[in-house]
């Protein structure tokens, strides 16, 4: 088991350092630089010296291979330089921005397992009832409905309904808990509706499979109670895949919230990766990707330690391998 | 130097100085109608949110609103716009300014005791420092506005209150272009080292103004605190909080559920029109100096050729331009010929008529299929092939840009061109557009100021910073010189419509609108008024909660 994890460490690495090859080049690919965001050349009036001036302030004037090795050099210091346009260390821009980000997403997915599986498993047992019916067609609401139309309308809603709205000055959680939770709730209800729907609808789908197996059709034959036959033998059994879908959403989230974080105003890693990558703030963008591919990395970890948890079947397998 | 008394531009120095002796008065010019009907109260936080992060705080580097309404509350200038009237100026840090009798040296006496909010005293080598900072940056520092000041000779300190500048040739706008919402006055001490490094001011604010800096979290809160020992009236706000919200559909939530007190930059119709049906809500929607314009690239064929330009503007329905991309972006207004709307510069009806396509203006009753059957003569003498292929670059983010692009390439399409448009994000638009790298650009075009020089000057002259077509016109540019230098004031009236006319024929830059933009608050603001500038205005010093 030791030596699989390892292995899938040295697979992550390898993963994080092709994501820096990839997103430091893909970066300079793109038209226009950090120079002309950075001088305001749209407003025309800025010369062609003026922006070398500029480039060779910022070190855009060496050689791509120069440029990344420097940067390298500094990433496995865990330096990843200063941001072109709020002039702070990015890895300080992050760190103040990730907490946000990072409860918003746990709460989301709360939500969403938490509502999502009973939902689903509830569905799957009670299959073709008005019931099932009814949430299989909310769950397509859920899924449908955009995240910032959610938004919107949960911000109107609590106003017109309750005269109450969400202050725009964030507390960190380790500040004010109960303050952060009810202010964060809102955009992670918006966005956890859909994981929610993904969750249950996946659930429901799984669970009808597992249900139909005939190691169920002997638990109940063996004169266990319905909810042991469900949640005992079935939903264990189901989960794996369920698992699977959390883990690919968690880290799809945390690079996604671009759009509920500008809804609400949650100043949170997605509207700082969009803002570098439209001003071409090189470090920004580069640091705030390779974080994310860790996060990436280290989820689908955590997830194939899950599966030994759920299933020992895996466990053995890793082992045998 | 001697002092003068005899004015540059007799009308535009006898207003200023008219302004100069009431200045008092300018605290009740800013109030909006409810505020002087009520005592203004002083204390509480106006919470604001006009878009998203400002990209820097250094005035004199950036071009966007976002830096100048986070600076404006902070900085001041020597002079500044009247809230009640943009074309007039007050005083700001110059108690005083005299203009030598040939209209080429003026004489500003700045404030005595005014301190920058690190507590250090305002003297004159900060202003001259900043001028030149403005017109002659270190390298390494960026400055957008070098050319409103490029008529400067020389400048000055003498004394600690005294500044002298020297002119090249006369300039009735000097005055105006020196106390550009932007050229704000910054701590030399300050300013110099950071300069030298090659940062400038950009994560810095130390102004003179009545609120300063207090607080800057990037992506959540920008605030301002009022400074207790702000040189003019009290300000009666006690803090002024900005939220860097992005979105117009956001803000107009965040404004509904009084997360924020007011926004000051709404562009899209359809959300002004949702916030006029809130009770208790302020609409309005001014024009700002922003023009759309349709810029053939003249180092292109075919588009060296006049006919060719011609005929684009001939294809252009300016009427329908408006109404379909107006509630898009705000641009709803038009102006007859290159001044903005209600300029007393304006052309006449007649005189824009007699230029190809402008009949299309909303009200003059052109002809569209008239002129469209010329623009396919016109493109046919010229030898440009029906189905000609034109790609116009625009960035995606603004509907401005976006939008206005757009309807253009369906407008060309009538005239048999086979336009498309390229959307591109604001990086990769620019280095286009830098690199001259287009047949032509559908561009908005925000200026600093309504003045003649400031919009002729840079957005029609060769050298000036807006001339994205790269054309070269000596008789256009020998124009411009005339009219900046001509002290009378009938003279230069003349001279300035000769350069519209002389312009308009050459079709370098095809007028389609002006743009206004939306602000929108809650009725207990008070003491704010908007006015026909974008920029003008947003020092708030005198903006008050009624709650």
């Amino acid at each position: 088991m030791v030596d699989y994890m390892l292995r899938r460490l040295g697979i992550g690495l390898v993963t994080l350092f092709g994501v820096a090859v990839i997103v430091f080049f893909m970066m300079r690919v793109l038209p226009g630089d950090a120079a002309v965001m950075l001088s305001g050349a749209g407003s025309g009036a800025v010369s062609e010296q003026e922006l070398a001036e500029v480039r060779i302030k910022l070190g855009l004037d060496r050689s791509l291979p120069v440029q990344f090795a420097d940067w390298a050099g500094h990433v496995v210091r865990f330096d990843l330089g200063e941001s072109l346009r709020t002039g702070k260390p990015v890895i300080d821009d992050i760190a103040r921005r990730f907490p946000y980000t990072l409860q918003v997403v746990v709460m989301a997915m709360l939500i969403a397992v938490f509502v999502g599986v009973p939902v689903g498993v509830l569905s799957a047992a009670f299959s073709g009832s008005w019931g099932d019916q009814l949430l299989r067609a909310l769950s397509i609401v859920g899924l449908a409905a955009p995240s910032f139309w959610v938004g919107l309308l949960l911000i109107l809603g609590l106003v017109w309904l309750f005269q109450w709205s969400a202050p725009l000055m964030w507390e960190p959680f380790w500040v004010s808990p109960w303050k952060s939770v009810t202010q964060l709730f809102w955009p992670a209800l918006a966005v956890g509706l859909r994981q929610l729907a993904l969750i249950a609808r996946m659930t429901r789908s799984i669970m009808l499979e597992v249900l139909g197996e005939d190691y169920i059709r002997t638990a109940r034959a063996k004169g266990l109670s319905e909810w042991s036959v469900v949640m005992h033998h079935g939903l264990r059994n189901g989960m794996l895949p369920v698992v699977t879908l959390i883990g690919f959403e968690v880290s799809a989230l945390f690079g996604g919230l671009i759009v509920t974080e500008t809804v609400f105003s949650v100043p949170g890693l997605g509207q700082y990766v969009v803002a570098a990558i439209l001003n071409r703030d090189y470090p920004a963008a580069q640091g705030i990707v390779l974080i994310l591919a860790g996060i990436v990395v280290l989820g689908n970890l955590f997830v194939d330690l899950l599966y030994g948890v759920i299933d020992p079947r895996t466990r053995v397998q890793a082992g045998e391998k | 130097m001697k002092p003068v008394d005899k004015s540059i531009d007799k009308q535009t120095l006898r207003r200023t100085l008219l302004k100069f002796a009431g200045g008092a008065l300018a605290v009740v010019a800013g109030m909006s109608p409810g505020a002087r009907a009520q005592s203004p109260k002083r204390g509480g936080t106006l919470r604001l949110s006009n878009g998203g992060d400002p990209p820097d705080f250094d005035m004199h580097q950036t071009s966007t609103y976002l830096s100048q309404f986070l600076g404006a509350p902070c900085y001041s200038n020597l002079m500044r716009a009247d809230p009640k009237d943009y074309n007039r100026l007050l005083p700001d840090l110059a108690e005083k300014a005299d203009v030598s009798a040939d209209g080429k040296t003026v004489t500003f006496l700045l404030r005595e005791n005014v301190v920058f909010h690190n507590g250090m005293p305002l003297s004159s080598e900060d202003v001259v420092f900043s001028l030149e900072r403005i017109r002659n940056p270190a390298k390494g520092i960026v400055s957008p506005r070098k050319g409103l000041l490029g008529n400067i000779e020389a400048i000055e300190a003498r004394g600690a209150r005294t500044v002298v500048i020297r002119l090249t040739q006369p300039q009735p706008d000097f005055l105006f272009l020196v106390s550009n919402p932007f050229n704000v006055i910054v701590p030399k001490k300050v300013a110099e080292p950071l300069d030298a490094q090659g940062i400038g001011m950009k994560r810095q604010i130390v102004g003179t103004g009545p609120f300063r800096l207090s607080q800057s979290v990037d992506g959540q809160i920008y605030e301002l605190t009022r400074f207790e020992k702000y040189f003019g009236p009290a300000p009666l706000l006690d803090k002024i909080q900005m939220f860097p919200i992005k979105g117009e559909v956001e803000r107009s939530a965040a404004l509904q559920g009084k997360r924020i007190d007011a926004c000051f930059f709404f562009p899209n119709e359809s959300v002004l029109a949702t916030l006029r049906k809130v009770p208790g809500m302020t609409v309005l929607r001014r024009p700002t100096p922003t023009f759309i314009n349709l810029i053939p690239n003249v180092q292109r064929k075919p588009f060296d050729d006049p006919r060719v330009r011609e005929a684009l503007s001939l294809a252009l329905d300016r009427d329908s331009f408006i109404k379909t991309v107006g509630p898009l972006s705000g641009a709803f207004f038009h102006s007859l010929g290159l001044m903005p709307p209600g300029s007393p510069y304006s052309l006449s009806t007649a005189e824009v008529k007699q230029f190809g396509g402008y009949d299309t203006l909303p009200g003059l009753g052109g002809d569209l299929a008239a002129n469209r059957a010329r623009a396919v003569a016109l493109l046919e003498q010229a030898g440009v092939p029906k189905g000609f292929k034109v790609v116009i670059p625009t960035r995606g983010d603004v509907p401005a840009f976006r939008d206005a692009a757009i309807n253009v390439a369906a407008q060309l399409k009538a005239v048999g061109m086979d336009a498309t448009v390229d959307i591109r994000d604001a990086g990769a638009f620019y280095a286009i557009e830098t690199k001259g790298d287009f047949q032509m650009v559908v561009h908005s075009v925000a200026m600093g100021g309504s003045t003649a020089d400031q919009i002729l000057g840079e957005g029609y002259t060769s050298y000036g910073g807006r001339n994205y077509g790269q054309w070269k016109d000596d008789t256009l540019d020998n124009l411009y010189r005339q009219q900046s230098r001509e002290l009378d004031p009938r003279k230069r009236g003349d001279l300035i419509k000769q350069f519209q006319l002389t312009f308009l024929k050459t079709y370098y830059q095809i007028n389609l609108a002006w743009v206004g933009y939306g602000a929108a608050h809650w009725n207990t603001v008070q003491g704010w008024s908007a006015l026909p500038d974008l920029y003008a205005n947003m020092q708030l010093g005198q903006a008050w909660l009624d709650s």
